[in-house]
């Protein structure tokens, strides 16, 4: 067994070899499902999901539970983001079976669904409901700021207008609550070992901006860390951005090559050379 | 169609990303396999003062600050290594040799591979502990290289290699990286990097590639005065000394492997418990197990198997046939195997023919009973889980030192004898035979093999002469683990910087007066033993308008001065209490404190914890307020001199006063306890005198009971049950409370089965009430040291009180025995418990005065240090006994005396004896009584001993004895002790 988080302060080296402030390495693709109208898949180190968007579209008939509602109903003059996560039971170690209705599951979506709701341009459809669709393949923390990650992207992909990129990553601390460590070093992309050991919270930013679209602390931690933590937990959301626009952009640009989509139809922004 | 293929060329991380996969077993025994990334990088420093390159890239942490470099840019050289040279050992050497590590003869410039680390920390985390310590050291220069996230040094598994073989690879390639990295740096004289590895293959392997590599034994003889250290070297490592032994040697049974013990002990058809020696025969040994009410017998050489007082041991019970009954006969180590060859002959037997012969007539005896049903389970030892060996204090058995190894300086094997009775001897080998013969020393058990009647061991250090006080002081604080060294400099740093001159400030505007309520108008007093410095706690009492009583117990603020998590909370929660022997006290807290600003001195402006209840005249609580405070103490008094201003009609003044109606209310409290069932228990106390100058033992006394002592204790407990009761409503999960199990009632049935025999009593043990009935009714009315005895012998059968947080115990569980109260903690004494520390942080909170330090919340961190204290005051208590036992040897020595005694213990070839005036007891053997030894009959129905031959007389239980004390060098543990010869039988 490797050592665990408490050898950081050795030589400022965390558990899997990063540094306090490095994410993981991100991969991540757009449009990997032809079929529908937006898709990606992402990984975060190994948390891995896949993301498939339908809509907008009128609302079929309700399902009892299975989507959690966001932006009105869909009756409401706003879509509706309808989010459903389904977690694979072979994601995990322990292999354990999630059902649909999982507390935790049911939480993951509403959060997903708020955080997409700030930035998608929901007014533009009335009456209309928007699918989202996540699987999540592999589990190695930061699970929800990758559903976030993933399912900006496959918005992107689907073409509904939005804001900006909703980009999410988390943050921790390297020492543990009961330790009280004034000068612990705030850790940028926890991994699960990290996410088990030590505080941690997950943090959205809508586009450049310092915005925070979403913050979830569900970990014990001294208010004077809380700082150092958001505030490295907000850069780490800069770099995501730069990631997801690099993904879209070489998309957009390996298409134009290709000549599935003519230069200039509904890119005319897009710096192509 | 879009693919989800990716290509690793379009990733720039790719070739920087390796993955570690390893499979792991739950404790349910599910098998897991667990992936994990591992992200290879080139800024990792080797840390060497003279390379530069790797200081451009030092990593800094989030506030900017980079680690500064540890290994010398001049490190020592050794005789082959002459340019200097740094280390880098292998996780053996750490595993078998952290005492080598850890001395400072040697050993400096030290690289700690993280392969080495976690393989370290694998096998055993006391060990990792240690070298994560030195690693901390600022003087050893021990440095952590992550070489397995260093690209240059990262080794993947290859096909068909081993776990260790890759391990070792891994070990060699990153020597490799060190010589040429350090090889660019152009300094003038380049350091070797030299792997230390007691592992054949891998030094074979190591000379093939070039890479310069030592075994231990080799590596110690290049230093200066390596003779000395080549000691420390465990036995089994030095290769040339393992002899191949054929199957036919082995003595001792083989151990089931790890998964058939487990699933043993899940079938219920093995136990797993801590093994325990009887303190009267090292042949038998004991072990609870929750499926057996009564404790299993493990008796002889073979079942015990090699297990040591203390391991963690499976055992299997033997058929029914072969259950016995508890010896009752002595057999002590030294007596039997007194002339063994340390040098373990080729024909050696397990169980030597005088051994066999103990045994034999044991079984003799036993064998004529067992219809009656007397027997006990006895089982075997197949296996030790976990061994919990330690560093042991003790001296070279002078008779197995042979002539040659006197004078040379040849390596010579010889036997230790711990100065725990309970540990068998130690076979260890050592050039330094003729210095440290007559010394006390430290040792270490390596290993205990199959081939091997006794485990060998090896050198740690000397601590002197044997019989000199400062050496054996310090083996006393060695052997009960005290942690007896100076207060390093980080603590000294948390203390108050005015030093002595600190003082309550004057302004009611200092933050120190917030919340505080100024009591320094009361009459308040101290009453503690003659001489007492760390003053804990002080009293007042004074009368209210409507005919009540409001009694204050003012307790020193020590929270407010040791604030959580810093280095001084640190280092006294693992000091944990103050231990006190006879002439030292070993602090828990840095004296400033302890004695001085805490200490609740007289005429002095002082910080404290305030309980203050409204009692009726009845001594019945109306109610109860906790405040911190600020009190000034009016006087310091000795329990004798409040006794003597009490009893002294013609004191009438208002602190006189309010001492007299304390001890009133005092009385009323005590007898309310008792009426609740609380237990009057006893163990024999005695006081050492010193001379005042060269503080030599002149005289023993024992401990007089003053009206003014039983005051204290009562408004003491009073305090202590107020506070449990108001922490636990706070905290109901996470408070730190004090608990006394009610004993399992088998636990008195021999002591119930002796009166019954003996005197016609009977105990019961239905209640801690029935308990205290009964054991008030033991009485002889022609001898009144009767009831004291039988209150001693009770003391031994009760369990030990406990601390422990409240959320693992069901309430009814918190329940104090001995005191009868429902609810418990210690709050009255934070100089010297850490235990009262953390209550007066509970309570603190609870009260609303400072917020909730999460160390006090955290149930995980509590539970540590509750674990922790309980050991250390067990352990204080011990050390407090056996520092009583040594003084009372040297006040006696040179004298003789005669004393009444009591028969305590009976045995087939022996019997015990109390000597109340010194508190001591002490065994006389049938071969003390005259000589040649007499003939003995023993009835183990009526608890007599009779002699015959060369002597007669007939010994009882609970006998009155006239003794001849005398003090002795006990030849077996080093130790002056008492020798005590009958006189006469009363
Ligand atoms: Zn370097």
């Amino acid at each position: 067994m490797p050592l665990d988080t408490s050898a950081y302060n050795l030589a400022l080296l965390r558990v899997d070899g990063r540094r306090w402030n490095e994410l993981r390495r991100v991969h991540a693709q757009i449009r990997t499902q032809a079929a529908a109208d937006g898709s990606s898949y992402l990984e975060m180190g190994h948390t891995k999901v896949m993301c498939v968007v339908t809509g907008p579209s009128e609302p079929g008939p309700r399902r009892g539970g299975a989507g959690a509602g966001g932006g009105g109903g869909s009756g409401g003059k706003d879509a509706e983001v309808a989010v459903s996560i389904v977690i694979a039971g072979f994601s995990s170690v322990d292999r354990k079976r999630h059902g649909k209705g999982d507390k935790r599951t049911l939480e993951l979506q509403s959060t997903v669904s708020n955080a997409l709701s700030a930035s998608l341009h929901t007014h533009l459809f009335p009456h209309s409901q928007i699918n989202i669709s996540l699987h999540v393949l592999s589990q190695d923390g930061s699970l929800l700021a990758a559903l976030i990650n993933a399912a900006t992207l496959a918005c992107v992909d689907a073409g509904i207008p939005m804001t900006d990129y909703v980009a999410a990553c988390t943050a921790g601390s390297t020492s543990t609550y009961a330790a009280n460590d004034e000068a612990a070093d705030p850790l940028l992309d926890l991994n699960h070992q990290e996410e088990q050991e030590l505080p941690g919270l997950t943090v959205a930013t809508l586009g450049n901006s310092d915005r925070v679209a979403v913050l979830v602390c569900e970990s014990r931690v001294q208010v004077g860390r809380l700082e150092g933590m958001l505030a490295v937990g907000v850069d780490g959301c800069k770099q995501m951005r730069e990631i997801l626009d690099r993904v879209v952009r070489e998309k957009g640009q390996r298409m134009i090559q290709e000549g599935t989509v003519e230069r200039g139809v509904g890119l005319n922004d897009m710096d192509v050379d | 169609m879009a693919s989800l293929k990716r290509s690793l060329d379009s990733d720039p991380f790719a070739a920087n990303i390796s993955s570690k996969v390893y499979v792991r077993s739950t404790k349910r025994g599910k098998v897991q396999k667990i992936v994990r990334e591992v992200y290879l990088r080139q800024d990792i420093p080797c840390s060497s003062k003279l390379c530069q390159s790797c200081l451009r890239s030092a990593p800094t942490d989030a506030a900017g600050r980079s680690t500064p470099f540890v290994l010398s840019e001049a490190p020592a050289g050794t005789s082959v290594y002459q340019q200097g040279h740094y280390l880098v050992p292998d996780t053996n050497a750490f595993l078998t040799a952290m005492d080598l590590f850890e001395q400072s003869a040697a050993f400096y410039d030290v690289v700690v591979l993280q392969v080495v680390l976690e393989e370290l920390r694998n096998r055993s985390l006391p060990l990792y502990n240690r070298l994560i310590n030195l690693t901390k050291s600022e003087d050893k220069r021990f440095y952590v290289f992550f070489n397995e996230f260093r690209l240059e040094t990262h080794v993947a598994r290859q096909e068909g290699e081993s776990v260790n073989d890759r391990n070792d690879r891994a070990v060699r390639k990153a020597v490799a990286w060190y010589a040429q990295h350090l090889a660019r740096t152009g300094a003038e004289k380049v350091p070797a990097v030299v792997m230390l590895t007691n592992d054949r293959d891998n030094l074979r392997k190591a000379k093939l590639e070039d890479i310069p590599a030592c075994s231990l034994a080799d590596y110690v003889r290049q230093l200066k005065d390596g003779d000395k250290l080549l000691d420390m070297i465990p036995e089994t490592q030095d290769q040339d000394v393992v002899k191949e032994r054929r199957p036919g040697d082995l003595l001792y049974p083989e151990y089931f492997s790890m998964s058939k013990m487990m699933t043993g002990v899940k079938g219920g058809l093995l136990h797993q418990g801590t093994f325990n020696v009887s303190p009267y025969n090292y042949l038998e040994g004991s072990i609870r197990v929750p499926a057996f009410p009564k404790a299993l017998l493990i008796l002889g050489r073979e079942n015990i198997n090699r297990a040591i007082d203390g391991d963690l041991v499976v055992v299997e019970v033997l058929p029914k046939d072969q259950w016995k009954e508890p010896s009752t006969q002595v057999i002590e180590e030294d007596a039997i195997t007194k002339n063994e060859n340390p040098d373990a002959g080729e024909n050696e037997a397990l169980v030597s023919e005088r051994e066999r012969k103990a045994l034999q007539e044991e079984v003799r005896r036993t064998h004529g009973k067992t219809t009656e049903g007397h027997a006990q389970p006895t089982a075997k030892v197949v296996g030790v889980i976990k061994r919990n060996w330690r560093q042991y204090v003790g001296h070279i058995d002078q008779s197995s030192v042979s002539q040659s190894a006197q004078q040379g300086r040849k390596q010579d094997t010889v036997f230790v004898i711990p100065m725990d009775r309970k540990i068998p001897k130690i076979r260890l080998r050592t050039r330094q035979v003729a210095e440290l013969v007559g010394k006390r020393i430290l040792v270490t058990i390596d290993a205990w093999d199959r081939g091997s009647r006794h485990p060998s061991g090896h050198f740690v250090r000397s601590l002197g002469e044997l019989e000199t006080k400062a050496a054996e002081t310090e083996a006393l604080l060695l052997e009960y683990d005290v942690q007896y060294r100076p207060f390093p400099k980080t603590v000294l740093d948390c203390l108050p910087k005015e030093g002595h001159d600190w003082k309550v400030p004057q302004s009611l505007d200092d933050p120190g007066w917030r919340d505080r309520e100024d009591l320094r108008g009361l009459l308040i007093c101290s009453i503690d033993p003659i001489g007492c410095q760390d003053i804990d706690d002080a009293l007042h009492s004074r009368p209210l308008p409507n005919g009540n009583v409001e009694v204050g117990v003012h307790i020193a603020d020590v929270s407010h001065f040791v604030r959580p998590n810093n280095a001084m909370d640190n280092e006294a929660s693992i000091r944990g209490t103050t231990v006190y022997l006879v002439d030292k006290r070993i602090d828990m807290l840095p004296m400033l404190l302890g004695t001085d600003l805490c200490s609740l001195k007289p005429h002095v402006e002082r910080y404290a914890f305030s309980v203050i209840w409204e009692m009726s005249p009845d001594a019945d609580v109306v109610n109860v307020r906790f405040t911190k405070s600020v009190i000034k103490s009016r006087e310091a008094f000795s329990y004798e001199q409040a006794q003597l201003r009490v009893d002294d009609g013609s004191q009438q003044d208002d602190l006189t006063k309010s001492i007299r109606a304390l001890l009133g209310l005092s009385k009323k409290l005590k007898q309310k306890r008792l009426d609740a069932g609380a237990l009057s228990l006893s163990s024999p106390e005695v006081k050492v005198q010193m001379e005042s100058e060269t503080s030599d033992p002149i005289d023993v006394k024992t401990k007089e009971l003053l009206d003014t002592m039983s005051l204290v204790e009562e408004f003491m407990l009073l305090a202590n049950t107020s506070v449990a009761r108001k922490i636990h409503e706070a905290f109901p999960q996470t408070a730190i409370l004090r608990r006394h199990g009610a004993p399992p009632k088998t636990n008195f049935d021999e002591l119930a089965d002796q009166l019954r025999v003996k005197r016609g009593l009977d105990l019961s043990v239905e209640s801690s009430r029935a308990l205290a009935d009964s054991l008030d009714a033991c009485v002889d009315p022609s001898e009144p040291f009767f009831n004291t005895l039988v209150r001693i012998m009770a003391t031994r059968c009760m369990m030990a009180a406990e601390y422990f947080c409240s959320g693992t115990q069901a309430y009814p569980e918190f329940r104090h025995y001995g005191l009868a109260s429902e609810i418990y903690t210690h709050f009255t004494s934070p100089i010297r418990r850490y235990a009262d520390l953390a209550a007066h942080r509970q309570l603190a909170a609870a009260i609303g005065y400072e917020t909730v330090d999460p160390s006090v919340r955290s149930r995980g961190r509590l539970e540590a240090v509750c674990k922790n204290i309980n050991v250390r005051h067990r352990n204080a208590q011990l050390a407090g006994r056996a520092s009583i036992a040594y003084y009372v040897g040297q006040a006696l020595r040179g004298k003789a005396t005669e004393e009444d005694g009591f028969v305590m213990k009976i045995f087939s070839n022996g019997f015990v004896v109390l000597v109340p005036r010194f508190g001591i007891e002490s065994l006389i053997r049938l071969r003390d009584l005259a000589e040649p030894e007499p003939q003995a009959e023993f009835d183990a129905e009526t608890y007599t001993l009779e002699t015959s031959g060369s002597r007669a007389v007939k010994v009882e239980l609970f006998q009155k004895v006239r003794v001849h004390v005398t003090d002795q060098k006990d030849e077996t543990t080093g130790k002056r002790g008492v020798k005590m010869e009958l006189v006469k039988v009363c």
